[in-house]
């Protein structure tokens, strides 16, 4: 059981987190049926339950005999490494991108969503990055509206058989 | 015999008929090359526009997309790490290394072959030992069934990662996940919190693209600016002396995979990751050592899977019963023409028994011709950069998990384990396990309940019958084996023995 022996950045948060979704998860699988029987339905998933807390009570173990990273003055370096402003930029334009979906329907809002994307992620033009999302958004319909007849996500503000 | 060599060779004189299994075979080469599109969506949607068509176009189309779907998988796995399936795991732990290498060329075209052996092994199992194997897994009972895929899970745990207590971890939440919805036996709510949207549970479609699609995806973030190797692509037709070299290595994983496909409820995944396990243990000297890029780690996987397709057409044609998810799709299919899969369908109709086994290797010989060509172009998706790919990757992912039931409340839980799948991976927690989880654990879960009705309830007797069983015996002590192979217990009992010094 050899973990790894320096430990990474907010690591212990998770290893804690991880071990009180499980006692939660747990205590869940045990609501479903008790302890009436040993066929019952809250069987099998209290046993899942139980390893998930056995073997994070060992996760947290070993992360907690690992050592901290040494040097002070990288622990903001290493922080920006594992949660990253990019990262964050990403994830909320993912939500945005989820929450306009019922209203500007899957066309429009992934146009919007590749095009700000590229166009924040690679940083080559404004022109070439609309190009680039248009094509491969016209590629995507194409292959799952018409060849694959998926009916995509309808936006409430786009009249009905425009896309 | 001979009506049987007629209905063997229908698909390969019919030009239609011949059109319909290359374009399949192509198009599951793609479907399965992308992260995030699976065969089994793939066949589910095609079984939903193919229902008109006549029984044998239709099977020749979806013969072709599951052997090229199997097979695309790898692709992504050797040039992005990515695997396409879950298949293609242990593909990627060698290929990708392989690619960074600048071998990519070298590692599709052995991966190319030795699938393609895989699969005429397979479909010759198919052919010839269809009786006999099947009539071995009909004996196997339902505590046997709960050990696979212990084994399975634990196999796939213990392959990569940092610590056996992650991947114990991951495959156990695997099973959670897998465990919500309403109970099939006695339609009690798990895990639903009263919701309806979490009764039907959670799709382990969107598990999957959520986990290796999106997850992924997160993580190339962080080596955006890191230039894509370029990926050299100068010998694709593998060397004659290595397809020498790994001819009984090859043998050998394909018939592990076909035993393993022929199992139901144990598909290409399980297959693939026991093979490499095998070739892990019995390789002695590797050119260059595991998980840096050998070559036999390329080889057994991957003849695995391919083979494990002729062997999940075993039971399904023979029992009715499917060997992964795709063939339990297939089996919708054949209901839906009107044909009855189990043990009368060789005496009712041999046609389509014999019919199948022929498509089936054409779409095998559409596979040779099709993944030694267009490689180049294909690569070029690696040079693509990442500022464009992963936005794509997004997209892609949210508009395949909607297709599978046109919900949009699989996108957020796909989004949702996207993110937590990219702190697993930030923390050393391996991914595989889980799907491997939330594909196995109702059936295990299914098959414990029965066991134990079998015991009366007793647990004594339960726990008896895994000794008692030849079958359950072999299995319970290779799971022990393993299990305690990871523990503290293991180095002791070695020094005891007088193995170690």
């Amino acid at each position: 059981m050899s973990g790894q022996s320096i430990r990474r950045p907010g690591e212990l948060v998770f290893a804690c987190l991880l071990v009180i979704f499980s006692a939660a998860a747990l205590w869940q699988a045990y609501g479903i049926s008790g302890f009436k029987g040993l066929s019952q339905p809250g069987v099998f998933p209290m046993l899942a339950a139980a390893t998930m807390l056995v073997s994070c009570l060992f996760v947290l173990r070993d992360t907690l005999r690992a050592r901290e990273t040494e040097q002070p003055g990288t622990a903001g370096a290493s922080w920006s490494s594992i949660l990253p402003l990019r990262l964050l930029v990403i994830l909320a334009m993912v939500a945005i991108y989820l929450y306009a979906m019922p209203w500007l329907g899957f066309v429009l809002a992934s146009g919007l969503f590749l095009f700000s994307c590229i166009a924040y992620l690679w940083r080559k033009g404004i022109v070439i990055s609309l190009a680039l999302s248009i094509a491969s958004l016209a590629a995507i319909y194409f292959l799952f509206r018409v060849v694959f007849e998926v009916v995509l996500p309808q936006g409430s503000v786009i009249p009905a058989g425009v896309f | 015999m001979l009506e049987a060599l007629g209905n063997f060779g229908i698909s390969w004189l019919d030009p239609w008929l011949l059109l319909l299994t290359a374009s399949g075979t192509l198009a599951g080469i793609y479907v399965g090359a992308i992260p995030g599109l699976s065969v089994t969506m793939a066949t589910s949607i095609l079984i939903s526009f193919t229902f008109k068509w006549p029984v044998n176009d239709a099977l020749a189309l979806i013969a072709g997309v599951f052997m090229g779907g199997v097979y695309g998988g790898s692709r992504t796995a050797i040039l992005l790490n990515i695997p396409g399936a879950p298949s293609a795991i242990a593909t990627a732990i060698e290929g990708y290394p392989m690619a960074r290498r600048g071998e990519a060329g070298e590692a599709i075209g052995l991966t190319t072959v030795m699938s393609v052996f895989g699969g005429f092994v397979g479909i010759a199992a198919l052919a010839m030992l269809a009786p006999a194997i099947s009539s071995f897994a009909l004996m196997f009972n339902s505590r046997d069934y709960l050990l696979l895929g212990l084994i399975g899970i634990l196999l796939v745990g213990t392959l990569s990662g940092e610590s056996f207590a992650k991947g114990a971890f991951a495959g156990a939440l695997g099973v959670l996940i897998g465990m919500v919805g309403l109970d099939p036996m006695t339609a009690e709510g798990r895990f639903t919190f009263g919701s309806i949207s979490l009764m039907g549970g959670i799709p382990y479609v969107a598990a999957m693209i959520g986990f290796f699609g999106v997850a992924e995806a997160l993580v190339q973030l962080q080596t955006l600016d890191v230039p894509a190797i370029k990926q050299k692509i100068d010998r694709v037709i593998p060397k004659f002396s290595d397809v020498k070299r790994y001819f009984w290595l090859a043998m050998r994983a394909s018939g592990i995979g076909t035993i393993i496909g022929a199992l139901p409820g144990t598909g290409g995944d399980i297959a693939a990751l026991l093979a490499y396990d095998d070739a892990r243990r019995s390789v002695k000297n590797p050119e260059v050592p595991f998980g840096e890029g050998a070559k036999e780690g390329l080889v057994a996987p991957e003849a695995a899977n391919n083979a494990a397709v002729g062997g999940a057409f075993i039971p399904m044609l023979t029992l009715g019963i499917p060997g992964d998810a795709v063939t339990a799709v297939i089996i919708g299919a054949l209901f839906i023409h009107g044909l009855k899969p189990g043990p009368l369908m060789l005496v009712e109709t041999p046609h389509l028994f014999w019919f199948t086994v022929g498509n089936l290797a054409l779409a095998n010989v559409f596979l040779l011709i099709f993944g030694l060509t267009g490689i180049r172009i294909f690569t070029k998706i690696v040079e693509c950069p990442k500022a464009i790919l992963i936005p794509l990757i997004i997209v892609l992912s949210a508009v395949g998990t909607y297709a599978i039931e046109n919900n949009p409340v699989h996108i957020y839980w796909m989004l949702l384990f996207g993110v937590f799948g990219y702190f697993l991976k930030t923390y050393g927690f391996q991914v595989g396990p889980v799907i491997l989880g939330v594909i196995l654990g109702p059936m295990m879960d299914s098959n414990y309940r029965r066991a134990m009705i079998g015991a009366r309830g007793d647990v004594g007797e339960f726990l008896w019958n895994f000794v008692s069983h030849p079958i359950s015996l072999v299995l319970s002590v290779g799971f022990l084996l393993m299990l305690v192979s990871q523990t503290p217990l293991w180095p002791w009992i070695r020094k005891k023995a007088g193995l170690q010094r």
